[in-house]
C-alpha cells in the first residue's frame, strides 16, 4: 500500500537530518506502528505522509503512484489525527464533524451520513450537541479521532493518539483503531508507548535519530521478547530516556 | 469550492457568535461610544450650545462710563451673566469655587483713563479648567465692549464740542455688525449643513470598531495554529488561500452589520436620548460613496487583523498588539480628538493613520456632500493598505512553515 524509499528530510538547509534515508513498506489493511523516543522522526514521517512538508529527498508512493499524484486523484484518502486536540472548542461535537467534512467538499447528504457514522464509531452520539470545550480528555481524544474519520479515508495517520487519556479511554481508542483497520484500511500509528504498539500493530518500525533500526511484522521484530527489550538491545538505551 | 467556503464561513460566524467579548468589542463598545460622545460633544460641535458657563462683572470704579461698560456685556451664546458680587474677595471665591468661569474687574480710575485717552485697564479672572479657546473668546468679548464704550465716549465728546448732538449714542444706534456665516460644500456654494456631533461621531467610532475585528480573527486564527487545526486542514488539502477567503468574507459581512447598527444608533437611539439624529447623504452618489468607504475600511481592517494574527504568538499578544495598534491609529487618526483641534504639526501626523484616510472619506460623503469620485483617494489608500497587510500576512504564514 505505502512504499517509502530512501526518504531523507531536514527542516532547514544546515539542520541535522530529521529522517535519514529510511525505507519502509506498509501493507494494505495493516496497523503499522512507528515506535521511537521523542525526536526519532515519527512526527516528521507522519507529516510527510500527510503532505504537510514539501520536497523530501527520496520517494513515497501509494499503490505504486507517487504520493502527490495519488493524493490529487484521492483527495480525501489520507487523514491525519494530530497529537493536539485539533478542533474548535467553541463548536459542538456535531458542528466540528460537519465543519471538517464540509471543508473537504463532501456534499450534504453524504456529509450527514459520514458524520453520523463517525459519531457512532467514536461513540459520541450522547455528546453530539455539547461544545467540545466541555468534554473530558478521553472524549476529546475520541472527537479528535472521529474528525479524522469523517472523510472515510483509506489511510489514517495517528500521531500519539492516546497522550493524556485515562486507561479506559485508551482501551477504547485502541479498539477503535482495530475496528477501523478490520475494514481493509491502513493505519500508521505513531507512539512511544510500547505496550500500545504491541497491542494494536501487526507491523512495527523502530526509529531512532531519524533512522529505521528495525522493521517488520511485530512478532518477527520481537522474536519472543518485549519491544522494550528489543529497543534496548538495538539502541543501547531505554525508550523512556 | 463553495461547500468548503460555506463550511469555513459558518465556522467563523459560530465562533464569533459564541465569543461575548468579541461581540461586545464589535457592537456594544462603539454603540455606547457613539451615544455618549454624541451627547457629550453636542454643544461643542453644533454651535447651538446652551449658556452653561457664567461670568460676573465687579465694577469698582462705579462711574457712568464703567456702568456703560458693564451694560455692554450681556448674555452670549455660551455665557450667562450673573449678578455682581459684593467685592473682589467674593468674586475671586466664586471663580475658585467654579460658581462662575470668568470675572471681569473694572478697577478704580477706569473712567478717568478713558477720559484722558489712556489705555484703560481691565482685569479678567478665569477658572484654569476653562479651555484656552474659550478664554480667548471671552477676552475678545471684553475687548469689544471696552472699545465700544471708549468709542461712545469719544463720539459723545466730539458731538458736544462740534455741536452735533446726533453723535451722542451713535454706537448704540448702529449696534453690533451683522455677520453671515456659511459652510462651503463640495459645489462651492454655501449649502453644506453644519456637522453635528452625531455626524462626526458615527463614522469615527464605526471606523474604530471595524478595526476591532482583530480580536475575534486573531483569537480563532491563533487557536487554529496552536491546536494544530491549521495543520489538519492543510492535511485535508485546504489551501491557505481558501482559509483566508473563509475568514475575509464573514468579517466583511460583520463589518457591514456594524455599519448598519451604528447608523441605526445615530439615527434613532441618539435622538431618543436628547441628541440630534444622524443624517445619511441625500443623493444616490453619496450613499454609494458611503458603501464604498465601508467596504474599503472593512478590507483594511480584516487584512490588518490577519497580519496581527500572523505576527502574534498568542491570543493575549494579539489582543495587546491589535488593541494598542488600534488605539494609536485612532488617536493619531482623529477618531478620539478631531483633526481640526490638533496643532498644525500634529495634523500632518494624522495622514499616517489608515483611520484618518477612512474618516476623510466618510467626511467627504457625509459632510461635504461628495460622491464616489470624491472618496476614491481614501478608497484606494485603504485598499492598498489592506493588500499590503494581507501580503505580509501570507508571507509570514508561508515562512512559518518548515521547509
Amino acid at each position: 500500500m505505502i512504499r517509502i524509499g530512501s526518504l531523507s528530510y531536514r527542516y532547514r538547509p544546515n539542520a541535522p537530518l530529521a529522517l535519514d534515508g529510511i525505507s519502509l513498506n506498509i501493507a494494505r489493511g495493516a496497523v503499522h506502528g512507528l515506535l521511537g523516543p521523542n525526536g526519532a522522526g515519527k512526527t516528521t514521517l507522519i507529516s510527510l505522509l500527510a503532505g504537510l512538508l514539501p520536497h523530501p529527498a527520496g520517494q513515497i508512493s501509494i499503490v505504486g503512484e507517487p504520493l502527490d499524484a495519488w493524493r490529487a486523484t484521492h483527495p480525501r484518502a489520507i487523514a491525519l489525527v494530530p497529537q493536539d486536540y485539533a478542533f474548535y472548542p467553541m463548536l459542538t461535537v456535531a458542528e466540528n464533524l460537519a465543519f471538517f467534512s464540509g471543508v473537504q467538499g463532501i456534499p450534504r447528504p453524504q456529509r450527514t451520513r459520514l458524520c453520523d457514522e463517525a459519531l457512532a464509531f467514536a461513540r459520541l452520539e450522547a455528546v453530539a450537541k455539547q461544545r467540545a470545550e466541555e468534554l473530558s480528555g478521553g472524549l476529546r481524544r475520541r472527537l479528535n479521532l472521529a474528525i479524522g474519520l469523517v472523510g472515510a479515508p483509506e489511510i489514517l495517520l495517528l500521531d500519539e493518539p492516546t497522550v493524556g487519556v485515562d486507561p479506559a479511554s485508551r482501551q477504547f481508542l485502541l479498539e477503535a483503531v482495530r475496528r477501523f483497520a478490520a475494514n481493509g484500511r491502513t493505519v500508521v500509528y505513531s507512539s512511544h508507548y510500547m505496550e500500545e504498539v504491541d497491542a494494536v500493530c501487526q507491523e512495527v518500525s523502530i526509529l531512532d535519530s531519524g533512522k529505521v533500526l528495525r522493521a517488520g511484522p511485530t512478532g518477527e521484530v520481537k522474536q519472543g521478547r518485549t519491544l522494550e527489550q528489543v529497543f534496548m538491545e538495538i539502541t543501547g538505551h531505554s525508550l523512556r530516556e | 469550492m463553495l461547500i468548503p467556503l460555506a463550511a469555513l464561513w459558518k465556522k467563523e460566524c459560530l465562533a464569533l457568535v459564541r465569543d461575548w467579548h468579541a461581540l461586545a468589542a464589535l457592537f456594544a463598545m462603539p454603540a455606547v461610544f457613539i451615544l455618549v460622545m454624541s451627547l457629550a460633544l453636542a454643544d461643542s460641535l453644533s454651535g447651538q450650545r446652551e449658556a452653561s458657563l457664567a461670568y460676573a462683572v465687579l465694577d469698582i470704579d462705579a462711574t457712568p462710563i464703567s456702568r456703560a461698560l458693564d451694560a455692554q456685556m450681556g448674555d452670549t451664546e455660551a455665557l450667562r451673566k450673573t449678578p455682581s458680587p459684593s467685592g473682589e474677595a467674593e468674586i475671586r471665591r466664586q471663580v475658585r469655587d467654579r460658581e462662575i468661569a470668568f470675572a471681569v474687574i473694572i478697577p478704580q480710575g477706569f473712567a478717568q483713563q478713558v477720559g484722558a485717552n489712556q489705555t484703560p485697564e481691565i482685569r479678567i479672572l478665569s477658572d484654569p479648567a476653562v479651555p484656552a479657546a474659550m478664554r480667548g473668546g471671552f477676552r475678545q468679548i471684553v475687548e469689544t465692549a471696552v472699545i465700544r464704550t471708549w468709542l461712545a465716549h469719544v463720539l459723545e465728546r466730539l458731538g458736544q464740542s462740534m455741536m452735533l448732538p446726533q453723535l451722542r449714542h451713535a454706537t448704540e444706534r448702529v449696534g453690533p455688525p451683522s455677520i453671515i456665516a456659511e459652510t462651503v460644500g463640495r459645489d462651492g456654494n454655501g449649502s453644506a449643513p453644519l456637522p453635528s456631533s452625531v455626524q462626526q461621531n458615527v463614522p469615527a467610532w464605526l471606523i474604530f470598531s471595524m478595526f476591532f475585528v482583530v480580536i475575534p480573527i486573531s483569537a480563532v486564527f491563533i487557536g487554529e495554529r496552536q491546536r494544530g487545526t491549521l495543520q489538519r486542514l492543510r492535511a485535508q488539502r485546504v489551501s491557505f488561500g481558501l482559509m483566508l477567503a473563509g475568514k475575509f468574507a464573514p468579517y466583511l459581512f460583520i463589518n457591514q452589520m456594524q455599519a448598519v447598527l451604528m447608523v441605526a444608533v445615530g439615527r434613532w437611539l441618539v435622538p431618543l436620548c436628547g441628541g440630534e439624529a444622524f443624517a445619511l447623504p441625500a443623493t444616490t452618489q453619496g450613499i454609494a460613496a458611503l458603501l464604498l468607504m465601508s467596504l474599503a475600511v472593512s478590507i483594511a481592517a480584516t487584512a490588518w487583523a490577519l497580519l496581527i494574527a500572523s505576527l502574534a504568538r498568542s491570543s493575549e499578544q494579539a489582543t495587546i498588539l491589535g488593541g494598542i495598534g488600534n488605539i494609536l491609529m485612532g488617536a493619531i487618526g482623529g477618531i478620539m480628538v478631531p483633526r481640526f483641534i490638533m496643532p498644525g504639526a500634529m495634523q500632518q501626523w494624522t495622514r499616517l493613520s489608515p483611520m484618518d484616510w477612512a474618516l476623510e472619506g466618510f467626511h467627504q460623503a457625509m459632510l461635504r456632500q461628495g460622491g464616489v469620485a470624491d472618496i476614491l483617494p481614501s478608497f484606494f489608500a485603504l485598499s492598498c493598505f489592506g493588500l499590503a497587510a494581507l501580503a505580509a500576512a501570507v508571507f509570514l504564514n508561508c515562512r512559518a512553515r518548515p521547509t
